[in-house]
């Protein structure tokens, strides 16, 4: 397959398949249909399985259930579904099961409306369901990168044993782009015997316990001991940032997702001019790209948080940043996305101050 | 003017607007009815439309058949 125009959603849905995905349960919630209707017509034809729950809260648990077989599961919903899937997801970082969570972002709180949006941020990296636990967050910006990070959604949910979110807003899953999708080289990777369920007779007939509850303080201890070190791991090898005009800036913008594609314009305008504006754009959003935030070159003086939100991921920057930087912010809500003439002229604004 | 007149696929119109900016006679808007998946699809509103297929061309979705009207 070459490059091919498609809609966000059924790019992400074929970029699944082909990473070996083969399990879908789901609910349907615009703006993310697309995904469950394109795994209903394709999984089949590759040996698969749709499933649709009669819920978000069955679909999650479903995918609990198929993911501690070990093989490759996913499930994909938008905003309030995805607070609905917040019990199932602690459940499953609990029980340390691989699963693949697609979040197609729209407007909030509440039903919200069906537009696109970035307020879902604080609940990806911050928690949303209960107890200690993290998510891996991927944060696509193109199409091309929507293909991308939901295959390496799937190799390191299988290599961490955790759950991974792909967030991506509303824009991605509804714009079309030209994109190429590979088979994933992990594709045909086989189930992991030695935890996963159904392989007793290969671990010797040895049980495997999947399991979020300790009732006993001791051993629940020892567990968080042992999920705080992976995500020690995580936050150590799986920082992913993209760093863009930084060298020279006077003025950063940090941004992702789509407010980071309208950044990316506002940016090369504002160089056009001849100011001194770049760009830092974590691809991770959890973990943080805390590394890439500390190599800002000493030339810059302000940083614009661009989001379509309140500003969920100011403190971060600020944290990131040792609050060594003043952090304003630049945002739209409710279905709304910045334009890059709102983004320019934010910039003017503080490189005039 | 060449007349033609169009007929919107509702199922498939995600109200980006599109369209709407592509015509040059501006003659589409975006209802106020909703769609199935909750998007308030485009409609031609007033007389005017060329056949020209500009909105056809510009959609993404192809929700968009434009018909020519012979003389």
């Amino acid at each position: 397959m070459g490059r091919v125009l498609m809609k966000g959603t059924e790019a992400i849905a074929e970029a699944a398949i082909q990473a070996g995905c083969k399990y879908f349960f789901g609910y349907p919630i615009t703006p993310q249909n697309e995904i469950p209707e394109y795994m209903s017509a394709h999984l089949p034809e590759v040996g698969g399985v749709y499933v649709q729950a009669e819920s978000e809260v069955a679909s999650i648990n479903m995918v609990l259930g198929g993911g501690a077989t070990g093989y490759r599961v996913m499930t994909s919903s938008s905003s309030p579904g995805i607070s609905l899937m917040s019990e199932g997801i602690s459940y499953i970082a609990g029980c340390e099961i691989p699963a693949v969570i697609v979040n197609v972002m729209r407007a909030g709180p509440g039903l919200g409306g069906i537009l696109p949006g970035q307020a879902d941020y604080l609940q990806a990296t911050k928690g949303g369901g209960n107890g200690d636990y993290n998510l891996i967050v991927l944060a696509p910006s193109t199409l091309q990168e929507c293909v991308d990070l939901t295959q390496l959604a799937f190799d390191l949910a299988q290599k961490y044993r955790n759950p991974v979110m792909v967030a991506a807003d509303g824009f991605m899953g509804q714009m079309m782009e030209a994109v190429e999708i590979k088979p994933s080289p992990t594709k045909d990777q086989p189930a992991d015997p030695t935890w996963a369920l159904g392989f007793m007779e290969e671990r010797g007939g040895k049980r495997s316990h999947l399991h979020s509850l300790f009732l006993a303080p001791e051993p629940l201890e020892e567990h968080n001991r042992k999920l705080q070190k992976k995500y020690g791991a995580m936050k150590a090898a799986e920082q992913r940032c993209e760093c863009y005009h930084m060298e020279d800036a006077e003025l950063l913008i940090a941004a992702y997702g789509t407010t980071a594609r309208i950044s990316r314009s506002a940016v090369n305008n504002l160089r056009a001019e001849g100011l001194k504006v770049g760009m830092i754009r974590p691809v991770t959003l959890w973990p943080y790209p805390y590394d890439a935030f500390k190599t800002i070159p000493s030339t810059v003086k302000n940083i614009l948080v661009a989001e379509m939100n309140a500003g969920q991921m100011v403190d971060d920057v600020k944290v990131a940043t040792g609050c060594r930087y003043p952090v304003s912010f630049y945002g739209r809500t409710g279905g709304f996305a910045p334009s890059v003439k709102e983004i320019e002229d934010e910039c003017r604004r503080i490189l005039a101050l | 003017m060449a007349k033609g007149r169009i007929e919107v696929l509702e199922q498939y119109c995600k109200s980006c607007g599109l369209c709407v900016a592509a015509c040059p006679v501006k003659v589409l808007r975006i209802s106020e009815k909703t769609n199935a998946k909750g998007y308030r699809p485009v409609e031609q509103f007033k007389e005017g439309c060329i056949g020209c297929a500009m909105c056809a061309t510009t959609c993404p979705d192809a929700a968009i058949e434009v018909f020519k009207i012979q003389e």
